[in-house]
């Protein structure tokens, strides 16, 4: 008999155990044994440049979908509808494929390890580090919510206590992710995306099925609720104006382009012609997406239409379709999701934190060995920072200004990050003083508006709140992305061109391959 | 409540949009993935095989050429923003 307060975990038999225990175990061994061949830095922060497409493009995909995104954007389908479909397709695809064939190709050519290095080469160190600090902040702070949002929703599925899940998620990832580096997060990702994938497709199939295929799904739903494309004034977060200025045009290029634990991966590929292709297999697997994670959502929303919480859908849906045995299938498939994307910020911290802080400021000379050894110390201490801030935000109420901020970090200075990136890979006017100023002025500008669409600022100015919509985090990124880019423009114009060991770093120029990006 | 200039510009822009009818938004959302499915086709052989090869691998296979699979992915794109 399922109550609904633990859905999942009531209907949990010792064969869908068993096909969890399997997968953690099968999963961490494979990380582990990956590790014993990890021996240098690059080894450790790139693969060792030996990552094969397939894995790097399934990677990308799972890195993408957290474990709160599979029950989250089911819930949000279950309320708002398929608009939010759009984040996997246009709000991917499209930005992939443009990265695909110019942006990934450029950047391993230069062979970089993080794009806040690639900022040196083409502006100046103070660029780089502006960059740097605001990745790792945000993704030192994003370690701690995704540990903690899985970890609540690990608690709101089985009933654990919530700490519990937060040590057993950072235990689990720690193991493989300390000691195997970012060829141990690629192919555990690899791994992840097919259970992922093939534990919600499961779900979307049996649940066609019950419901009468996709003409019943067509009859049990409104028009508006499979609608894509909703008008500027809609009650939903997902005007269209929103979806293609705001994530289509500024926040998917500025993921898929400038994201450090996205770009990565693709620089770690075994060669160029590889890092293309693990791009343009992510984009053709992006299409199915939405597929097992949004449709189930409308699927429960006609079938269980008096649900209170829309984050109850997708496991009610698991729990009354699937049988014993493959019930324990989509638990994998959930707690592979949380791992895929914790492993991956962990990881690029770390990178971050050794490369473009440790490296450039503290010993410029390391060799591979000490970077090896720094990069697991770095995420090791990352990892305990992460599960002390997840122990501090549980102090702190889901309401207060500090956890939505922290949820709001990365729309803060993606525009301004995308704005100074495009300038400098395509226009050899730009300076390093100019995208260092408008850089600073754009998160400045991000923050300013995030503020003044808090209702407890507005009320206190006695103004009209700034944005009609809620949640009008795809807004900052056009607005902060416009003024960055103005500034740097205009600033640009006004100062001395940059010499020409920084414009080499613009697409068209002759750049000299680095030669650790040549094997 | 007061209105500032920020909100004259906000309320200027979304009244514009707003006069826009959701069919030719709709055509807007396909130009784009038309337009990067036209840019992906024109791209040289070069850019989308791999080197050394005119689509052929040393061992004398046919080397993979990236453009199917990003108009793979751009076509069911399209088709889905047709339908949906």
């Amino acid at each position: 008999m399922i109550d609904g307060k633990y859905p999942l975990a009531e209907t949990l038999t010792l064969p869908d155990y068993l096909i969890i225990l399997a997968y953690l175990v099968g999963t961490v061994a494979i990380g582990v044994s990956i590790g014993r061949r990890i021996k240098t830095g690059k080894d450790f922060f790139l693969g060792g440049r030996q990552l094969p497409w397939w894995a790097v493009g399934m990677s990308l995909v799972a890195t993408d979908i957290g474990g709160t995104d599979i029950i989250g954007v089911g819930g949000v389908a279950y309320t708002h509808g398929m608009a939010v479909a759009n984040f996997e397709w246009i709000g991917c695809v499209p930005a992939m494929i443009v990265a695909a064939f110019v942006f990934v190709p450029f950047f391993y050519r230069t062979g970089v390890y993080t794009i806040p290095e690639f900022m040196e080469r083409r502006y100046n160190v103070g660029v780089r580090t502006a960059l740097a600090i605001c990745w790792l902040v945000f993704m030192a702070c994003n370690l701690g919510i995704m540990l903690l949002a899985s970890a609540k929703m690990m608690s709101t599925l089985f009933g654990w206590e919530v700490m519990l899940c937060v040590w057993f998620t950072a235990a689990l990832v720690g193991m493989y992710t300390l000691t195997g580096g970012l060829a141990a997060v690629v192919y555990t990702d690899a791994i992840q995306c097919a259970v992922m994938i093939g534990g919600c497709l499961l779900v979307t199939v049996l649940g066609l099925w019950e419901i009468g295929g996709l003409s019943g799904l067509q009859q049990a739903t409104t028009p508006e609720q499979r609608q894509l494309i909703l008008p500027v004034d809609t009650p939903s977060p997902f005007p269209w104006t929103g979806i293609l200025f705001g994530l289509a045009f500024v926040l998917s290029p500025a993921y898929w382009i400038g994201n450090q634990a996205i770009i990565q991966r693709s620089l770690g590929a075994k060669n160029e012609f590889q890092a293309k292709a693990s791009y343009v297999w992510g984009a053709v697997l992006k299409n199915i997406i939405p597929l097992i994670i949004v449709v189930p959502g409308l699927i429960a929303a006609a079938r269980f239409p008096d649900l209170a919480d829309g984050d109850q859908a997708y496991p009610m849906l698991v729990s009354t379709l699937l049988p014993a045995g493959l019930r324990g299938l989509f638990v994998a498939a959930f707690i592979a999701a949380l791992m895929s994307s914790i492993d991956s910020y962990l990881n690029s911290a770390a990178t971050i934190l050794a490369i473009d802080l440790y490296k450039r400021f503290l010993r410029p000379q390391a060799s591979e060995r000490q970077l090896l050894t720094i990069g697991r110390v770095t995420t090791a201490a990352l990892l305990a920072w992460a599960v002390a801030f997840a122990m501090q935000l549980t102090l702190l109420s889901e309401r207060s200004g500090i956890y939505t901020i922290f949820q709001t970090l990365m729309a803060f200075f993606q525009g301004p990050a995308l704005a100074i990136l495009l300038c400098g890979v395509l226009w050899r006017r730009a300076t390093g003083a100019a995208a260092l100023t408008g850089f600073l002025l754009g998160v400045a500008f991000s923050i300013s508006l995030f503020a003044l669409s808090q209702e407890a600022v507005i009320g206190w100015l006695g103004w009209r709140p700034l944005f009609q919509v809620r949640e009008p985090f795809l807004y900052f990124s056009v607005w902060a992305f416009a003024l960055t880019l103005s500034v740097v423009v205009v600033g640009s114009l006004m100062t001395a061109p940059d010499p020409a060991e920084k414009t080499q770093y613009v697409i068209g120029s002759k750049l000299r391959p680095a030669p650790e990006a040549t094997s | 409540m007061t209105s500032t200039p920020l909100h004259f510009i906000g309320d200027a822009l979304r009244h514009a949009l707003l006069v826009i009818p959701l069919p030719v938004v709709r055509v807007l959302f396909l130009a784009l993935l038309a337009g990067v499915l036209v840019w992906v086709l024109t791209l040289p052989r070069s850019e989308t095989t791999e080197p050394g090869g005119d689509g052929q691998n040393g061992d004398g296979r046919g080397g993979a050429n990236l453009k199917v699979g990003a108009t793979i992915a751009l076509v069911l794109q399209l088709a889905i923003y047709s339908l949906l």
